[in-house]
């Protein structure tokens, strides 16, 4: 199965061709909006949390690493001015894999009515050249897909997860790659996992990132929702339930690796397989997390509403007849009262794919995006966390 | 049709896909679609709730999925409800005033059930 992406000069392939609008800080998150509003297919990623860059290098890393996903064409990085992060530091790394690249600054470009209308001219300038980019036939081989979870209730862990789980081996099985995460909610799951991973090194790997999340959240003194009371009265009883039921989503093929977002780095899948990875369970920062780690699209299953996002298109997959609506894309329901099967549902996921990475738009592309929200985990309550389990 | 699904021939619980009154017969499947026997329900067991396959003691293990999803902690009779009440978790438990409300909740969704069926 083939479509029609562009071609990078990494070599990698987008499924969509966005201008990325980089806001370093906070600041100048309104002169990026209004620079956006201007010109069309551009996005914006705003650093919210700071413009300090001590203690913050996974934003940092995440900031650079969006910049360079396939899906983005061109970037324009913006900054106040008077803080600790620089522009070029964001700029350079993007523009080495030979995306065009430019950079303002408010302060040093008269303030921010004319940095609006400086910025939309050079973003103007950066979507002209990359609309010359010809869409060119790929293999679905060049697809890699992040799966998430939200909303969940016993319809998930029954029809649509392991609907997404079927398309996931499919894609894998025609040489494409698929990422999950939400590693605290794999609570319970590690015997399963231990049989998945392909060797015991990488499952040592899988099993101490689990726990590291284990300890961030459960911090004595502070309360832990791992299961909501809704959950609950939804039908489901433990948190191995619900991890079971969402593991379904993750396929059955072999965890070749499990990639890391870090202050240091943040890995990159090599080969066709499947891959775990620290994405967050928090959906918009999982839309980050998986755009930082290359993949052009994300399967998301609950029971309705939710996720988005405007960089990774994401297919959305429901099996709750109560909640289904047109915000959906893959109906599901039909495995519920067994007019349907898993394997046709995971034909109908796969044929979706091919159609959204085509340039086709999902039910709700552009349509209320959600903010890229940027969450990273924080060094110094690392650092205390550490301590704390070294007394 | 009173459908409830079994996801594996381990399992001890089988799924409510609708919501079943008391002392009704639930119609257990397999994911294959296969029809096993009929089990009678002791109490109503709400949409996507559990029912019990047989009786399960104090102490043993529930499977679904075909794996362990928790300890039974206290005995259930077949055709019971298998929730919070007589399950627990062997990694994190839910916190006992959250499972009051939970069972609290199930409660009153089953008396409207009943009173449903007048």
């Amino acid at each position: 199965m083939n479509f029609k992406g562009y071609r990078r000069e990494d070599g990698s392939i987008g499924i969509r061709n966005k201008t990325l609008i980089i806001a370093v800080d906070e600041c100048c998150d309104g002169i990026a909006r209004n620079i956006s509003e201007k010109v069309k297919d551009s996005v914006v990623l705003t650093n919210s949390y700071t413009c300090m860059l001590g203690g913050n290098e996974e934003t940092f890393n995440q900031m650079i690493a969006v910049g360079k996903n396939p899906n983005v064409g061109g970037v324009l990085v913006i900054a106040m001015g008077c803080g600790s992060i620089l522009p070029e530091q964001i700029a350079e790394p993007i523009a080495k894999i030979g995306k065009p690249v430019d950079i303002l600054t408010c302060q040093k470009n008269g303030g921010t009515r004319r940095t609006i209308e400086t910025g939309i001219q050079k973003l103007k300038t950066i979507s002209e050249e990359i609309n010359k980019t010809p869409r060119e036939d790929v293999s679905i081989a060049e697809l890699i897909v992040g799966v998430k979870c939200g909303g969940s209730d016993t319809s998930s862990g029954m029809a649509s997860n392991p609907s997404a789980g079927n398309a996931i081996d499919k894609l894998i099985d025609a040489g494409g790659i698929g990422i999950g995460g939400e590693l605290f909610e794999l609570q319970g799951c590690q015997e399963n996992l231990r049989k998945r991973a392909v060797s015991e090194e990488v499952f040592n790997k899988i099993d101490s990132l689990i726990e590291a999340e284990k300890s961030r959240w459960s911090v004595e003194g502070t309360n832990v929702e791992t299961m909501s009371i809704g959950n609950s009265v939804g039908g489901l009883t433990t948190i191995e339930e619900k991890s079971l039921g969402a593991l379904y989503k993750m396929g059955t093929k072999p965890i070749k690796d499990i990639l890391e977002i870090n202050k240091d780095f943040i890995d990159k899948p090599k080969e066709s397989g499947f891959y775990l990875s620290e994405t967050t369970m928090l959906c918009g920062g999982a839309g980050v997390n998986f755009a930082s780690l290359g993949a052009q699209m994300v399967l998301w299953t609950s029971g309705a509403a939710g996720f988005n996002n405007p960089i990774i298109p994401v297919i959305r997959i429901s099996g709750n007849e109560d909640l289904f609506n047109d915000d959906m894309d893959i109906d599901a329901r039909g495995i519920m009262d067994g007019s349907d099967t898993v394997d046709n549902v995971g034909n109908n996921i796969i044929k979706k794919i091919v159609e959204i990475a085509n340039g086709e738009k999902t039910q709700l592309e552009d349509i209320g995006s959600a903010t890229l929200t940027l969450y990273q985990k924080d060094q110094r309550l690392e650092q205390l966390l550490g301590s704390c389990k070294n007394k | 049709m009173n459908r409830f699904s079994k996801k594996d021939e381990k399992d001890n619980v089988a799924t409510a896909l609708v919501d079943l009154g008391k002392n009704k017969a639930a119609h257990i499947y397999l994911s294959n679609g296969e029809r096993l026997t009929n089990v009678q329900s002791n109490e109503m067991i709400p949409h996507g709730n559990k029912i019990a396959l047989n009786d399960i003691n104090n102490g043993d293990k529930i499977y679904k999925y075909g794996e362990v999803i928790g300890i039974c902690t206290e005995d259930i009779k077949k055709g019971d409800l298998v929730h919070v009440h007589n399950v627990k978790s062997l990694t994190v438990d839910i916190p006992k005033e959250f499972k009051k409300e939970i069972m609290r909740q199930i409660k009153i969704m089953q008396e409207e059930g009943e009173a449903n069926e007048l």
